[in-house]
């Protein structure tokens, strides 16, 4: 079969072209979220940020206008408005979360406390260390999905005592 | 996504303070995932792609965000004859894989009782979507790597950047000190160990591995499914595919998952990337392409 390395790469770049050609990028002009900033480094932007779930071991905090609601077409409020507490666990220890409710949205959840027990060989080059690395030797890994079990099932502990039943 | 986004910029000059326009390109590039996850998602139902697979046998209109990703892995469905098809979204739902990373509401669709690739139907011209049978689509291979490359052309700009989407990796340009990103591999078995580390430039590298995302419900099963034998692929424990894009490399770390040994090879070298593949019994097999 004759080789296809051409057909792929023109189909990407197409796709990328097509995003533009239709104008969405150019005129986006909906209220849009602005995700914080930190800054790393003299000439290095490090800006994080979470579509949601957080690592269970980077303790950066998921702020509020990252995290969208898809609860847009809730006729009743699915849950009272307030700050909640959530804990999750796994075999590794425990996470727990605040999560900030307003009109049936999740606001704001910021990891409140962190007691996870890693073995000695993962404590080493626990994931945390990489991102708050000051260079930019080895600090994107590629493969690893940082764990969510543990945080999410703490939002979702949270979520829980929020129904409104 | 259910996935941590990073991303680094290298600005090149000495000052600390930001200007504008970079805080607004980081921004666009950080708005390219929220567009494709609000087109592409299949964890809730007010998605584009739920929203336009509740009509059947008729053709609804759908923006690039989701045209475009479906268009590459219907086009991998076709060569791999089904062993990549994006119709696994049912499956996928039924191992557990159905919730919403937010919201944690489970998703449990209707569908018929076989389906595969050749049940969507995507009309170039008219950019419409029609499904011949109610299905689920999934698009995990290819959604995350298109988000990665439209944030990169917002970042293009830069002397240097990285976008990091929760493993999947673009490197441009080059890094602070002027050398090319240095990239690791996640060790499959140690988690926030690396096997190896490679550097990029203009490239991507996306891996898919079967140690990340198990099914709670069923043992042996992870996120990959070959469709036919309803079983997760077991040859390779990791494959991570250097590609030109980032919706490439994601697509093609899937195939080759689900390729396995022989076939996953082949598709490499006619594909013309380069890969590091890893064994069960943790052996490293670089291919393709010109190893350093």
């Amino acid at each position: 079969m004759a080789k296809m390395d051409k057909k792929w790469v023109v189909l990407c770049s197409t796709a990328v072209a097509a995003v533009y050609a239709t104008g969405y990028f150019i005129t986006e002009t909906e209220a849009v979220i602005q995700p914080s900033l930190q800054q790393n480094q003299v000439n290095t932007l490090t800006n994080q940020m979470s579509t949601g779930s957080n690592s269970e071991t980077s303790r950066t905090a998921v702020t509020a206008n990252e995290v969208k609601s898809t609860d847009k077409v809730q006729q009743t409020s699915v849950y009272r408005d307030g700050v909640y507490e959530g804990i999750g666990s796994n075999r590794r220890g425990s996470i727990q979360v605040t999560v900030t409710i307003q009109k049936d949205k999740i606001t704001d959840v910021e990891i409140s406390q962190f007691a996870m027990h890693y073995s000695e060989q993962d404590v080493v080059n626990m994931p945390d260390e990489v991102m708050n690395k000051q260079s930019a030797q080895v600090n994107n890994v590629s493969g690893a999905t940082y764990s969510t079990e543990a945080f999410s099932s703490a939002v979702q502990d949270a979520l829980d005592q929020a129904r409104n039943t | 996504m259910d996935t941590v986004v990073d991303i680094q910029v290298v600005t090149g000059s000495e000052t600390s303070s930001l200007s504008e326009s970079v805080v607004s390109k980081i921004d666009r590039a950080f708005n390219a995932f929220r567009h494709v996850e609000q087109a592409c998602s299949r964890f809730s139902s007010d998605s584009e792609l739920m929203k336009a697979c509740t009509q059947i046998a008729i053709p609804v209109g759908i923006s690039p965000f989701l045209f475009e990703p479906l268009k590459l892995a219907l086009d991998m469905a076709e060569w791999t004859k089904g062993v990549f098809d994006p119709t696994i979204g049912k499956m996928m739902e039924m191992h557990g894989f159905n919730r919403h990373y937010l919201t944690q509401r489970r998703m449990n669709s209707f569908v018929a009782e076989t389906v595969n690739y050749q049940d969507i139907v995507l009309d170039e011209f008219n950019h419409t979507l029609m499904l011949r049978r109610p299905l689920v689509i999934d698009l995990g291979a290819v959604a995350k790597g298109f988000a990665i490359d439209l944030a990169a052309q917002e970042l293009q700009g830069f002397d240097g950047f990285v976008v990091n989407a929760g493993g999947d990796i673009y490197a441009g340009g080059l890094n602070e000190r002027g050398e090319p990103w240095e990239i690791g591999i996640q060790h499959p078995e140690h988690k926030g160990e690396v096997i190896c580390s490679l550097t990029l430039s203009n490239e991507a590298a996306c891996t898919s591995g079967s140690y990340e995302r198990r099914s709670a419900i069923t043992d042996d099963i992870h996120h990959l499914i070959d469709p036919v034998t309803g079983h997760s692929p077991k040859e390779w424990v990791s494959s991570t595919v250097i590609a030109p894009y980032a919706m490439m490399a994601d697509v093609f770390s899937s195939a080759v998952m689900l390729l396995g040994m022989e076939d996953g090879r082949k598709l490499i070298h006619l594909a013309d990337v380069r890969a590091i593949l890893i064994t069960s019994d943790l052996q490293l097999i670089r291919e393709g392409g010109v190893w350093k």
